[in-house]
């Protein structure tokens, strides 16, 4: 039952980590900052230009 | 006790990955399940990860966990951020992994299982894992630098902008040929069409949702995109079945060229938060489920192979395309087995994430092996096809006739029994006009997974089934598509600004419009060539893809073994040359025969030659559309002959840097970071 537990959380983690909400908690943490639409759309704008100058795998 | 069932344990696995690759290799007559390979697979993938890539880790690479990695000592919660091992290992998993792996073994299955399986399982195993493996702990001991940049360092400038302009280069065939499946797939396809379409507005409804209804709330739309996606897919089986909604989405493959290319242009130049953040997320969560979906398929149906191990097309007449197994094959299936593409995600986003050093064999080799099996899972979904059915669908008009009568007598000739009833029965079954001559791959990867996924729940649902692999493909194909584009776009301006200052603004609009358009127009050259060209377009245009992705492949293991010789001498050189030295062989042959080789089918210059004659002769029948194919293929023996340039170059560059170390005569300088003792503890990670 705790491994299942355990597996079920790494899913979410990683879901999460995909997902960009993982970075958007780590960005709210290093500025010291509260969740707000106006600091998910600063995030969001310093972190997709950054996402698209990356090469897609083939 | 524990250290001899370990042993013992090891031994099974051995013997069991032994005995099914015999198994899969020697059997001819019978069929046979596709079990085996999964189990060949498996086993040797696990035999690899635990023995050879621990060797190269341990007394290779040295790799060390007091050691602090580049995401702890430059720690800035944004790129560099100790992460989680196996979240980065689902992370760099679902960074490499594209079409390629689903397309290649689907194609290269005409020669039959056995050649494609054991590359794909071989050259994984000792060239694919390696390449990113080594490459991740380069990147890593080097604060995350790039394949690029760690070239320029290594190896000489020479090598930097080698590395730079070949990124480029491939990048522009790769989204040409990937666009060209996606064209065939959805070519005279009204469900198909309507379903992709609507993938757009979903994504612009996802964007705006995120960005002022529910901002940060990424999951939760990916549920609802994913929700809508599965009901287009449902309205386009009514639309299709509608006559006047039916003719509105029934497109040519010159209509739906034009479309892909316009879509890529405004994809490429809209803001990124309106359709390409959100078509990446639905992509990437669909991508993943879908692979897990096939691997739980394949292991509940276990379904027998209908390809035999070898078909006659080994001699290189083979319908999908031309050429014989060696050097085709190898270059074929390029990201099941290496993949060059591959070194830029290990010098890209992981190194950066990578909390201990010893992360780096899972993440680096284990995900690559994950990849393999993806490729080998898309090998049974081909194989398991009645193979009459896979070669009439993968077969263009021009190689086995316009007509099903004179398409079904072709393909039955070879030795591979199909009527017309047949693919006119499979057609109405998953809601297609037709399924002859859909060249690509992709209409017949999603048939092999419809009939997969069909089988526990009922054939009536074959249709639905179809156009949801068909959706999973289109999807990110042109994900990879609109990223791409905008990333082909950066990399042009980083060169013309060079040349004059204001184009390497991204700032500055008309250079990004501009920009936008020439990459837009290189790529969408190549499709349209493809789209025209009578023999299909991937007997052209997909060994191009193959030969430029394995040639990069062979820059990173360029820069691998330099790095290696460098640290070691010429004493573990032989783990990414021996590697290297296959791939030159393999794409410098493929290279050679696509440029000179005498067979029109084959050879681009004999192509053009043929053409040319039939032209003087009279016998054409368009003027202006023989003198474009003869111009096409002059270009492609051009960008082909320039892919073999680029890297002689590098190699050449390399191997004066290996004489230099290996005689005393250079200083063999690794420009590592230096040691610095971890503090991150492990609840940290």
């Amino acid at each position: 039952m705790r491994t299942l537990k355990d597996g079920w959380r790494l899913l979410l983690a990683l879901l999460r980590e995909l997902a960009d909400e993982n970075a958007y908690r780590r960005h709210l943490a290093a500025h010291g900052r509260r969740h707000s639409p106006e600091e998910w759309r600063r995030f969001w704008d310093e972190r997709l230009p950054a996402r698209f100058v990356r090469p897609r795998c083939c | 006790m524990r250290r001899m069932s370990g042993r013992l344990l090891w031994a099974a696995v051995s013997v069991t990955a032994a005995y099914a690759l015999a198994g899969i290799a020697l059997n001819r007559g019978e069929p046979v399940n596709s079990v085996w390979l999964v189990v060949a697979a498996v086993c040797t993938y696990l035999l690899g990860f635990r023995f050879y890539a621990r060797f190269i880790g341990a007394r290779v690479m040295g790799l060390n966990n007091e050691r602090a990695t580049p995401a702890e000592r430059l720690r800035n919660g944004h790129d560099f951020e100790p992460t989680n091992k196996w979240i980065l290992f689902g992370h760099h998993f679902a960074a490499i992994a594209g079409p390629g792996p689903l397309v290649g073994p689907v194609l290269a299955a005409q020669f039959g299982y056995l050649p494609g399986t054991l590359w794909i399982i071989i050259g994984a195993v000792l060239g694919g894992c390696v390449q990113d493996f080594v490459i991740l702990f380069a990147s890593m001991r080097r604060d995350g630098k790039s394949l690029g940049q760690m070239a320029r360092e290594e190896i000489g400038r020479l090598g930097g902008l080698t590395a730079l302009v070949t990124v480029l280069l491939i990048m522009i065939i790769l989204l040409a040929v990937i666009a060209l499946v996606v064209v065939n797939a959805l070519k005279g396809s009204p469900w198909g069409t309507f379903t992709i379409a609507c993938t757009m507005p979903i994504a612009i409804f996802m964007g705006l949702y995120l960005r002022y209804w529910r901002p940060g709330k990424v999951l939760e739309v990916s549920l609802i995109g994913f929700a809508l996606v599965v009901l287009a897919i449902l309205g386009g089986q009514w639309v299709s079945e509608s006559p006047s909604l039916a003719r509105a989405f029934t497109l040519s493959g010159t209509a739906l060229a034009l479309a892909v290319i316009i879509y890529g242009f405004f994809a490429s130049a809209l803001p990124v938060w309106l359709l390409l953040a959100p078509r990446d997320y639905l992509s990437t969560f669909v991508k993943l489920g879908v692979v897990f979906m096939l691997a739980g398929g394949i292991l509940l149906v276990r379904p027998p192979l209908q390809l035999p191990a070898l078909t006659r097309f080994a001699d290189g007449t083979g319908p999908i395309f031309a050429g014989t197994i060696f050097p085709f094959c190898f270059i074929t299936i390029a990201c099941g087995a290496i993949s060059g593409f591959h070194s830029l995600i290990s010098s890209g986003t992981t190194p950066k994430m990578i909390a201990r050093e010893w992360h780096a064999w899972p993440v680096g080799y284990g995900a690559m092996a994950l990849e393999s099996f993806v490729a080998i899972m898309a090998m049974i979904a081909a194989c398991a096809l009645q193979p009459g059915v896979y070669f009439a669908v993968n077969s263009p008009a021009g190689i086995i006739g316009e007509t099903p009568e004179a398409a079904t007598a072709t393909v039955t000739g070879w030795g591979f029994p199909v009527t017309p009833a047949d693919m006119e029965g499979l057609a109405r079954d998953v809601g297609e006009q037709t399924l002859f001559h859909r060249t690509g791959g992709a209409p017949s990867l999603a048939l092999g997974m419809a009939h997969i996924f069909a089988r526990p729940v009922g054939r009536r649902l074959l249709g639905f089934w179809y156009h949801f692999a068909i959706m999973f493909e289109a999807l990110f194909i042109l994900t990879i598509i609109d990223a791409g584009t905008r990333v082909g776009r950066f990399m042009l301006q980083d060169l013309l600004g060079h040349v004059w200052k204001p184009l390497g603004r991204t700032s500055w609009m008309p250079g990004v419009i501009l920009t936008s358009a020439a990459v837009v127009l290189a790529w969408g050259y190549f499709l349209y060539q493809g789209v025209l060209d009578p023999l299909g377009g991937i007997n052209s245009l997909w060994p191009l893809f193959g030969i430029a992705n394995q040639l990069l492949a062979a820059v990173a293991l360029c820069v691998a073994t330099t790095i290696l010789v460098k640290m070691h001498g010429a004493r573990y050189m032989g783990i990414t040359c021996l590697p290297l030295a296959w791939l030159v062989t393999v794409t410098f042959s493929a290279g050679y025969q696509k440029i000179f080789s005498a067979l029109p089918r084959v050879g681009f210059l004999a192509q053009a030659a043929e053409l040319e004659a039939a032209l003087k002769a009279g016998g054409a029948v368009n003027v202006a559309e023989t003198q474009a194919l003869i111009f096409n293929a002059r270009l492609d023996a051009a960008v082909c002959g320039l892919f073999l340039i680029l890297v002689l170059a590098i190699l050449a560059d390399s191997i004066r840097v290996w004489y230099g170390v290996l005689s005393g005569k250079r200083e063999a300088r690794l420009l590592e970071a230096p040691f610095v003792l971890t503090r991150l503890k492990a609840e940290e990670i």
